[in-house]
């Protein structure tokens, strides 16, 4: 169990260029512990390029970036071993089953015992049954709840959910809101990208607006709740 | 509503053709355009200097030597003709144009695919190689003497070859596709090892291959030579005709092969795969997500399979002795790394963001990528030795060593160069479809001929010391080879703990 209310995600003036294309124009980013926070916006905004930052899938170009107290530049392989990613696109090995994920991610995140965990996970998520098909065969809505299970799977302190609810059924959805409510109560820090602007308020406490790689507005998320909230949404995007 | 062939779909299917063929070239940035027209122009350069060259040199040499290959050429010719059938068999009728994942968003009609096919079927280096081989020795056989009229009718052949070897990839694609489909490719395939090896075996190959129908081709050739033009007109009007009834009939199975469902493909997708037990380390454990991304692709597995076996076979029907067997692994290892090791990432797919989101030193997920080529180079390497030496009798010291050190040595080359590659120049491909290859055809030729002329290179160099008087020259030889790979791979290794680079890599083959 985490301290709740810490900042366990410490972003600032981060840039991420790709060639001649700067994809994150100093973006800042604080999360807490016991909190979600949505990261909002159009596409191309920015918000799966942070996410992969903070996973340390791509080295930010300039900025701090501190997660669960590591800095991801100095030391990447602690910074991975603190946060649980789910990627938006895919994520998955095609060839492989979610067991063989499952062991590949417990053998490298030094898990012991993990097999009731990822078997209750799987079961929530309506993949038993699955556990041993190659995922190349998956639907999108299961590839996309499995990718949520191997986030959340070693209960790390800083979540990261990448569109998990894109075309996922309302009983994922609510597996997910529940993996979300679960990580949250241990104090973990969640962030969650996604247009599904009402599931977003749902999951998270906090939000955070992107337009163009930087950050736009940072409010509260129920703020943007209801038709008032809809029409502050939509003013942020233009 | 399927309906008939008709003329419209042979119009449409060379428009839809040049569409398919812009869209390719506008993938390009100008200077790979640039690449591309210089590497045309050299091919087109080197095809004339292979027809002409050999017509010019001829007579510095021995009669007797030409009298040799006078006997044999038919044979050449009805070869690559095999060579192409089996080409287009095994890539589960023929290369595809624009991959499945991202032409499916267009109407691409099976017409366009046999032409697409057709079209890709030259950037193969063995293609390439074996059409410059029959087309130079019989330069080499008739001379000067009206060798664009000598030569014709071997073009026209390679033609007829290659669209026969498209037309006979349909339908085996087609029967494969089928509900017993892979039951039945295999006890073909079998049979016509089967059928092969008695044919050796009883002594009856040599003579049946007197009686190929190519002989004929010859004669057309020499018709040209002697100045016979009536007879030589009509033997090519004669090749034209069936060249374009067989491009034209290959339209008939790619209809019927591409509109089965992939029962192959849909089984693996589907298959359970009960756990083992967990990984002792963190190399295993990435080299056995690896390893079960190459068995469980179709294009892989088959790929893997076919390159243990056929070289190996080809060894056996040649009865080539242990100083020519050397040259075989440099060619199973090239044909290895071509199935996926150039683009060793993509066995990831959309998994590769998630892999790296792991944490685990870059080093390790190198160093399993390294494990898994090299095995199956390796193995399929070793597999070839071992069908070639059931009729290359007892090796010398000599050629035992130079046959291993080939191994070894060819296996870390092209490992050493498809790891760069893959470092350098990812794609985003699914290996999933029979025809799937993990780079663009223009930039799989591009990698065939330069681990050809590598691969064949050494091992000619290690032909040579299958001569010597003991082993040992072919130690000393390979140890440079070893540590020049070596530095290779280390340096890719160092390229590659580059976080800049890594994201790249995953994030276009994870795209």
């Amino acid at each position: 169990m985490w301290d709740e209310g810490l900042a366990r995600i410490e972003v600032s003036a981060l840039r991420v260029r790709f060639g001649a294309v700067e994809a994150v124009r100093g973006i800042d980013v604080t999360a807490y512990g016991g909190r979600g926070t949505a990261l909002l916006g159009r596409n191309g905004a920015g918000k799966s390029t942070t996410m992969r930052v903070l996973a340390g899938v791509i080295p930010p170009t300039e900025g701090k970036v501190i997660v669960d107290g590591i800095d991801v530049r100095l030391d990447p392989l602690a910074a991975k071993r603190a946060t649980g990613y789910c990627p938006d696109v895919g994520g998955l090995v095609p060839r492989a089953t979610p067991w063989e994920h499952l062991q590949l991610a417990a053998r490298l995140r030094r898990l012991s015992g993990w097999e009731l965990r990822a078997q209750d996970l799987l079961e929530r998520f309506d993949l038993g049954g699955a556990s041993h098909r190659v995922t190349g065969g998956f639907s999108h809505g299961m590839g996309r709840r499995f990718s949520v299970v191997l986030a959340a799977f070693h209960e790390p302190g800083v979540l990261l959910l990448d569109e998990p609810f894109d075309g996922v059924d309302p009983l994922g959805v609510e597996a997910t809101q529940h993996v979300i409510a679960e990580a949250k109560a241990r104090g973990a820090a969640v962030l969650v990208s996604t247009h599904l602007r009402d599931l977003a308020i749902e999951a998270c406490e906090d939000a955070l607006v992107l337009r163009g790689g930087t950050a736009v507005a940072a409010l509260d998320a129920a703020t943007l709740g209801g038709e008032a909230g809809a029409r502050a949404y939509r003013a942020l995007l233009d | 509503m399927r309906t008939g062939p008709s003329w419209t779909e042979i119009t449409e299917g060379f428009a839809d053709l040049r569409a398919l063929l812009a869209f390719r070239q506008q993938g390009l940035a100008p200077a790979q355009r640039k690449r591309l027209r210089i590497a045309g122009l050299v091919l087109a350069g080197l095809t004339l200097v292979v027809i002409v060259a050999p017509a010019y040199v001829r007579t510095a040499l021995p009669a007797r030597s030409t009298g040799h290959l006078v006997g044999v050429l038919p044979s050449f010719y009805l070869g690559f003709a095999v060579l192409a059938v089996l080409g287009a068999v095994t890539s589960g009728g023929g290369r595809e144009l624009v991959p499945r994942e991202q032409a499916v968003a267009f109407p691409v009609s099976a017409v366009t695919e046999h032409f697409g096919a057709l079209l890709l079927a030259p950037l193969n280096i063995a293609w390439l190689l074996q059409a410059w081989a029959i087309l130079g020795t019989t330069g080499w056989v008739l001379g000067p003497t009206n060798l664009a009229g000598s030569v014709l009718p071997i073009i026209v052949w390679i033609v007829i070859a290659t669209a026969l070897g498209q037309l006979v990839g349909w339908i085996v694609e087609g029967v494969r596709r089928g509900v017993h489909g892979i039951l039945v490719t295999r006890m073909l395939a079998v049979g016509a090892v089967a059928g092969l090896a008695t044919l050796v075996l009883t002594g009856r190959f040599a003579p049946l291959l007197d009686r190929s129908p190519t002989v004929r081709l010859y004669l057309a050739a020499l018709d040209a030579r002697v100045g016979a033009w009536g007879a030589w007109a009509l033997a090519v009007l004669e090749l034209l005709v069936l060249a374009g009834f067989l491009v034209a009939a290959g339209m008939l199975p790619a209809r019927w092969a591409l509109a089965r469902p992939q029962r192959e493909e849909l089984r693996l997708e589907g298959e359970h795969h009960e756990a083992v037990p967990n990984p002792r380390s963190d190399l295993i454990a990435m080299i056995r997500i690896d390893r079960a991304s190459i068995w469980r692709s179709v294009p892989l597995r088959r790929g893997v399979l076919v390159l243990a076996l056929m070289p190996g076979a080809v060894a056996l029907a040649g009865n080539l002795h242990w100083s020519l067997v050397t040259i075989l692994p440099g060619l199973v290892a090239s044909g290895g790394a071509l199935l996926f090791g150039v683009n060793a990432w993509c066995l990831d797919g959309r998994g590769a963001l998630w892999r790296e989101s792991l944490p685990a030193a870059p080093g390790i997920a190198y160093a399993a990528k390294v494990v898994v080529l090299l095995e199956v180079l390796l193995a399929a390497g070793g597999g070839t030795i071992l069908l070639a030496s059931f009729r290359a009798g007892v090796p010398t010291g000599a050629e035992l060593a130079s046959v291993l050190a080939a191994t070894v040595v060819v296996a870390l080359q092209v490992t050493a160069a498809a790891l760069r590659w893959s470092v350098r120049s990812p794609y985003a491909v699914d290996l999933r479809s029979a025809r799937a290859t993990p780079a663009p055809p223009v930039v799989m030729a591009g990698y065939s001929a330069r681990l050809a002329v590598g691969t064949t290179t050494t091992g000619l160099l290690f032909s040579a010391t299958a001569l010597a008087p003991n082993g040992a020259i072919a130690v000393l030889v390979a140890i440079p080879f070893v540590c020049w790979s070596t530095y290779r791979l280390l340096r890719t290794g160092r390229d590659w703990a580059d976080p800049v680079v890594r994201s790249r890599v995953v994030a276009v083959v994870a795209s």
